[in-house]
């Protein structure tokens, strides 16, 4: 691979007309600016260009293959790649399992994954959840029990998002059932291709196979394939990175579905009226509030300062904004907002499609409660 | 109105709410309903048989010519049911041709060997029926069907009157969109289909009842999904204690509850005033309020159902889904909220003139 010039010296400018010029000449023959995930069949080729050029883990240090962007460098990437509607790639590994390596791996864990993460030839799904441990995550009962030289693991996992693309899957399993349920949980890596693991595709309310079920029957994974020491799965778990979680709240997603509910009231005719530019307007002013909101995050990102537990604020926000533009799509798409298929094959004028795809906002990667309760206690500082 | 006229609307409705029983199991399992999805029809013909002999289609003629004449309390008792059942079956669409040509109501569909759906609608986003004759024949577009597929003949409202024709009528297209909870919305192109008008002038008293109908059924939908979701809040555990046990969801929960309440109280005295002889002015606002209500409710119920089951809610498998899906695709049917908003907006400055 031939060495990257060093983006972070670039001006702003300058790089997001890189960004630019490489995503228009370089983005396959896929589907753009599609509102569900898609599969590894599909964007593979995308991941593979991104591969190719050094491009699919930008936050990741120069000298282990990665971009080494900076926060607001990454944010330009980001955007530019959205502007063109470039799809989401399977980037559980580029996103979670490479800084989490990187921070808690072994030199050997690190020198095995992370080129393989780089490659494409690993794809990894994300094993957190149980059916019994969703928001309350610590609370998980899939089972790693040590016998010799190996792990045996036994239970299950589910919302493993494309989980049914990934070979690899790292899971939070419970290795002391005897202590503080936050004590007894441990980081493993295992192959999905190994003996005892079944999967089970569950379809979502738009009727695609998202995420699947992962099941451990007697799943044997050497004692190596553990990150980070026994029982301290959660403190590694939850180490994501801090700009992730203020790039969740980004007003992108608001702001394209913003120009949508712009179209179908055109479509139906009542953009000119007062009561729909009543709300309309409302909406509006809460995509540009919530920007400069979102700007003094990233301005704390730029300036390498901490991001504390008040980002809850940005993700409660914007996706609870995305839901209510989508509410209102919903109302003035008429008697066709309950079509299945855009309306005239324009997805611009399907209503049903955001209002779906803003479903999930509020519920994955910390529900709204949570977060609210999180709020509560850690920002507003109230009694449990 | 005495108290025996009283006692024989509930005897009724509690007789058809009974008969419902053949079409919506009284456990509540959606089986049969989730099977009858993207079937190309979207229902079961067995169930629009079943309604059939249940007499459904004959609920608003008057029973000296060999209906049911069954008021809106029935009926709204009825939907209510079906609702709660999401029925996919187009019930309330045969009851309108009914109720539209009362004795000229074909023989076949009295006996159920034929269905007849009514087609109404001159354009999506709006309520207006007058278009769709010229010169005698039928011309034009009716939006918004549902299930036409699976109709024999159709009951074509037009300002020259009424038209019944069957679905392989020559100059008769029908374009299908599939929907969201599984069945299709369907659009009617007429050129020059050779039709006899049949006068009709209770068009409006018709759609109005049905507006309110549907609101019913909309009720009863969400009604069944807040149900579910408060087994849900019980049973679900999460930090060692049942989800409902926490204030957050309490108080949303609570909300629902008296929009629901507000939904049901305004449907059943809508229902009585419309049976017990409510003037023009009455009826036109009352649909509109009801079906406002009911159309934001079965949004808000579904929504809240959804982020209450967390994850669970977003999955097809999980029968709040069902709700879900149902809601988007019928909450707008009869006019929009915005449209009943609009409705009701335009009666404001009349309201002030009288």
């Amino acid at each position: 691979m031939t060495t990257l010039p060093d983006y972070n010296a670039m001006s702003d400018a300058e790089f997001r007309q890189t960004v630019r010029t490489f995503v228009e000449t370089n983005y396959p023959d896929i589907p753009r600016y599609s509102l569900s995930r898609l599969h590894w069949d599909e964007v593979k080729p995308w991941y593979m260009v991104l591969s190719e050029n050094g491009w699919i883990c930008p936050t990741w240090p120069r000298d282990h293959g990665g971009m080494g962007l900076n926060a607001g460098k990454h944010l330009i990437l980001i955007e530019e790649f959205e502007r063109y509607g470039a799809a989401r790639v399977n980037d559980i590994g580029p996103v979670m399992l490479g800084p989490l390596l990187l921070k808690h791996g072994t030199e050997a864990q690190k020198a095995h994954f992370l080129p393989r993460i780089l490659s494409g030839e690993d794809v990894w799904a994300q094993g957190y959840s149980e059916p019994g441990a969703g928001s309350d995550l610590a609370a998980v009962r899939c089972e790693a029990v040590l016998d010799g030289e190996e792990w045996v693991i036994n239970g299950q996992k589910t919302w493993c998002t494309l989980g049914m693309d990934a070979n690899w899957i790292f899971i939070l399993a419970r290795t002391d059932k005897t202590v503080k349920k936050q004590a007894g949980i441990s980081f493993l890596l295992v192959p999905m291709d190994a003996q005892g693991v079944t999967i089970r595709n569950i379809e979502n309310l738009e009727l695609e196979a998202e995420f699947c079920e992962v099941f451990f029957d007697d799943v044997r994974v050497p004692a190596d394939h553990i990150v980070g020491h026994i029982n301290d799965g959660w403190s590694v778990a939850k180490a994501l990175l801090g700009h992730e979680r203020v790039f969740i709240g980004a007003p992108r997603l608001s702001a394209a579905a913003l120009s949508r509910l712009k179209r179908i009231a055109q479509h139906s005719g009542i953009w000119d009226d007062p009561v729909f530019q009543d709300r309309y307007v409302a909406l509006q002013c809460d995509v540009l509030d919530l920007s400069d909101l979102f700007e003094t995050f990233v301005d704390r990102l730029r300036d390498g300062r901490e991001i504390g537990a008040d980002v809850a604020m940005l993700k409660i926000f914007q996706s609870e904004l995305y839901q209510r533009i989508s509410e209102l799509m919903m109302q003035v798409a008429e008697e066709d907002a309950g079509l299945r298929h855009a309306p005239e094959g324009d997805r611009q004028l399907h209503a049903a499609a955001t209002y779906l795809s803003a479903r999930p906002t509020t519920i994955f990667g910390g529900s709204t409660e949570i977060m609210r309760n999180v709020l509560a206690k850690a920002v507003l500082d109230l009694p449990a | 109105m005495d108290a025996s006229m009283n006692e024989d609307w509930q005897d009724n409705a509690r007789m058809i709410v009974e008969s419902a029983r053949a079409v919506v199991p009284a456990d509540g399992a959606l089986s049969r309903v989730r099977k009858a999805r993207f079937n190309g029809l979207g229902f079961d013909p067995k169930v629009m048989q079943q309604a059939a002999e249940l007499g459904w289609p004959l609920m608003w003629i008057g029973e000296e010519a060999g209906g049911l004449g069954l008021g809106l309390r029935e009926t709204c008792a009825l939907m209510e049911v079906l609702g709660r059942g999401l029925v996919p079956e187009p019930v309330l669409s045969t009851m309108m041709a009914g109720a539209l040509l009362q004795e000229a109501l074909p023989e076949t569909v009295m006996t159920g060997e034929a269905v007849i759906l009514t087609a109404w609608q001159d354009a999506t986003g709006a309520l207006t029926w007058q278009g769709g004759a010229e010169a005698g024949h039928l011309t034009g577009p009716k939006v918004n069907l549902r299930g036409a597929a699976g109709a024999d003949l159709f009951a074509i409202v037009t300002g020259a009157g009424l038209a019944i024709v069957p679905r392989s009528a020559e100059g008769l297209n029908i374009e299908t969109a599939e929907t969201l909870d599984g069945g299709t919305m369907d659009r009617l192109h007429m050129t020059g289909v050779a039709a006899d008008f049949l006068p009709c002038t209770q068009v409006d008293t018709v759609l109005q009842d049905a507006t309110l109908a549907h609101s019913a059924y909309l009720l009863g939908l969400a009604d069944r999904a807040l149900e579910i979701t408060l087994d849900y809040l019980r049973v679900r555990k999460q930090f060692d204690r049942p989800i409902g046990s926490f204030q957050a969801l309490q108080h949303r929960a609570t909300e629902m509850k008296i929009q629901l309440e507000l939904t049901r109280a305004a449907i059943a005295a809508t229902a009585r005033r419309f049976d017990t002889g409510a003037d023009v002015a009455t009826r036109a606002a009352g649909a509109a309020r009801c079906k406002l209500r009911a159309a934001d409710l079965a949004m808000l119920v579904s929504r809240e159902a959804v982020q209450m089951h967390g994850a669970m809610g977003i999955t097809d498998e999980a029968d709040i889904g069902l709700f879900v899906r149902k809601a988007m695709t019928e909450a707008n049917l009869f006019g929009s909220p915005r449209q009943q908003r609009r409705l009701l907006a335009t009666r404001l400055d009349q309201e002030e003139a009288a």
